[in-house]
This record gives C-alpha cells, sequence and structure tokens, in this order.
C-alpha cells in the first residue's frame, strides 16, 4: 500500500508547502503593486496538478497537443489582449482621423 | 473483462480508452479558453482600476478562501490515489477514495455557499446598494462582478464533478471497473484536478492580490 500512497502525498505535501508560501507572500506584501509574484507559486501548483494528477505526461500524443494547443491560445488570449493597455503609457498611440 | 466494454466503432480497447481521454482533453482545452476570457477580465479591469480591485479584495473572506484551496488540493490527491488503487485492483478502495473526494467537494460547495450568503450580508452585489462608496467604488464593483461570475462557474463544474463522481460510485458499487478497465474513473479524474486547476488560479486573484502587506 505504500508504494502507492508515497508519491501523491508527496506531491500533495509539496501543494500544501506552495500554498503556505502564497499565503504567507501576500501578507509580506507580495500582493501589493503588481502582484505578480503571488502567482508564481500559483503556477507551479498548477503544473504540479497538471503532471501529477492529470498525469499529462502519460497521456497520449493528441491529448498533449490539445493540452499545448490551450496554452498557446491562452497565451495569444492574455499576451495579444494586454499588449495595448500596458503599454500604451509607454507608447502613446496617435489617434488619426479620416478626413 | 476488459473487451466486454469495447465498443463496436473501435479497433480495440486501447484504442477505445485513448480516444475518450483524448475527448476530455479536447474538452477541457476550449475550457482553458473559457476561464482565460475570465482571467483577461481580470488582468484588464486590474490594470484600469488598480485601487478598486485592492479594496475589493480586502473584502473577501480570506478564512474561507482558503480552506476550500486546502479541500481542493486534498480532494485531488483523494482521487489520484483512487486512481492508482484501481489500477491495482483495488476497487474497495477505488469507492472509498471516490467517497471521500465526494464529501470533500461537497463541504466545498457547503462553505462557498456560506460565503456568498456572507458577501450578499455586506453588500457585496454590484449594483445600486453596493456596499463600497468614494472614488474607487466603481473599480471595486467591477471586481465583485469578477468575484460573482467566476466562483459561480467555478461552482456549477464543482457540481458538475461531483454528480460525475457519485455515477462513478454507483458504477463502482455494481463492480463496473478492474485494473484491465478504467478508463471512465481516469477521464473524470482529468475533469476533477481541471476544477482543482482552476481554483488554484482564481485563489490568488481574488483573495491574495491586493491584501496589504
Amino acid at each position: 500500500m505504500m508504494p502507492l500512497l508515497r508519491p501523491v502525498a508527496a506531491v500533495w505535501l509539496a501543494l500544501g508547502v506552495l500554498f503556505a508560501v502564497e499565503l504567507a507572500g501576500a501578507f509580506t506584501g507580495w500582493g501589493h503593486g503588481f502582484g505578480g509574484l503571488l502567482l508564481v507559486p500559483a503556477a507551479v501548483m498548477v503544473l504540479l496538478v497538471g503532471f501529477f494528477f492529470m498525469r499529462v505526461r502519460q497521456a497520449g500524443r493528441l491529448a498533449r497537443f490539445f493540452a499545448l494547443a490551450a496554452l498557446f491560445w491562452l497565451l495569444v488570449l492574455l499576451g495579444l489582449g494586454s499588449i495595448d493597455p500596458m503599454t500604451r503609457t509607454v507608447f502613446p498611440v496617435t489617434v488619426t482621423r479620416y478626413p | 473483462m476488459s473487451e466486454a466494454h469495447l465498443h463496436f466503432q473501435y479497433e480495440d480497447i486501447e484504442h477505445q480508452s485513448d480516444s475518450a481521454l483524448d475527448g476530455m482533453w479536447l474538452f477541457l482545452a476550449q475550457e482553458i479558453l473559457f476561464f482565460g476570457a475570465l482571467f483577461f477580465a481580470w488582468l484588464l479591469n486590474r490594470h484600469y482600476h488598480p485601487l478598486g480591485y485592492h479594496r475589493a479584495a480586502q473584502q473577501t473572506d480570506l478564512l474561507i478562501g482558503s480552506i476550500n484551496t486546502v479541500l481542493l488540493i486534498t480532494s485531488s490527491a483523494t482521487y489520484a490515489l483512487g486512481l492508482r488503487f484501481i489500477q491495482v485492483g483495488d476497487r474497495v478502495r477505488l469507492f472509498r477514495f471516490c467517497a471521500v473526494t465526494v464529501l470533500l467537494g461537497a463541504v466545498f460547495l457547503a462553505l462557498k455557499g456560506l460565503e456568498w450568503h456572507e458577501d450578499l450580508a455586506k453588500h457585496m452585489n454590484p449594483g445600486l446598494y453596493f456596499g463600497l462608496s468614494g472614488p474607487d467604488a466603481g473599480g471595486a464593483q467591477l471586481f465583485w462582478c469578477f468575484y460573482w461570475v467566476a466562483t459561480a462557474l467555478h461552482g456549477v463544474h464543482m457540481a458538475v464533478g461531483i454528480g460525475l463522481v457519485l455515477w462513478l460510485l454507483a458504477h463502482i458499487r455494481n463492480g463496473a471497473y478492474s485494473a484491465a478497465w478504467h478508463t471512465p474513473v481516469e477521464v473524470v479524474g482529468i475533469y476533477w484536478s481541471f476544477v482543482d486547476v482552476i481554483w488554484l488560479i482564481l485563489y490568488p486573484l481574488i483573495y491574495l492580490v491586493g491584501r496589504p502587506g
């Protein structure tokens, strides 16, 4: 029984530690200002769940392709969508009007 | 035993199993984009209304949110254990771990219901009677719009997950799964952990970002 329990318990403990780091980070000022630091432990937790509980590595080629494609389009959605609002103060947009 | 579950359109049981898993991953791919639009709304509105977002985030119930995070992490682990046991043919332990998973999911939803009740009591519903006022109230209302939509959609996904695991429990009782055939257990497990993943992203966005140090 122990060989079956051990790997899952290890991942669960790692998730618990990351959760504690995330929570402690919120009270040490990580969450103020940009707050992006708080998303680092969350991103590692997502990877742990993906690799060990959703077993993405053991999935077939097509399933892995679907997972990667979803991440790619998510990056396009978040990245391309936020380029303008995030950089407008750095690179002001000149409004041109049709005559 | 496993060949008894083979549907006519598949070459063999492995082909059938791979198709089911691929289908779930394809479904989850569109779910990622579905929730991605919500995350984008958070990113954009927080960029334009950082003070309103921070003020609103401080009204959320960190204790309930944190307990719920631990519950979901644990439920993914208990489900993963159940899957490991059926891989060696232990149907009794699969049943027990699935039951624990359902219980944890139900407690999550109950706590979420309690939290929603408290939020409404504090008038954290955007609209005419919103509980915050001042120059940042507009941004705070946008945060709470995100909160209600995101947690409600996540709650619906949790309820579907609980329904799926209950359905599995009924089949396990009838002796449906074995070491040779347990694809539905794998498919539901991927969905359950995905719901966990969405919460792991929502948790810092709702409860942590904006907390004063």
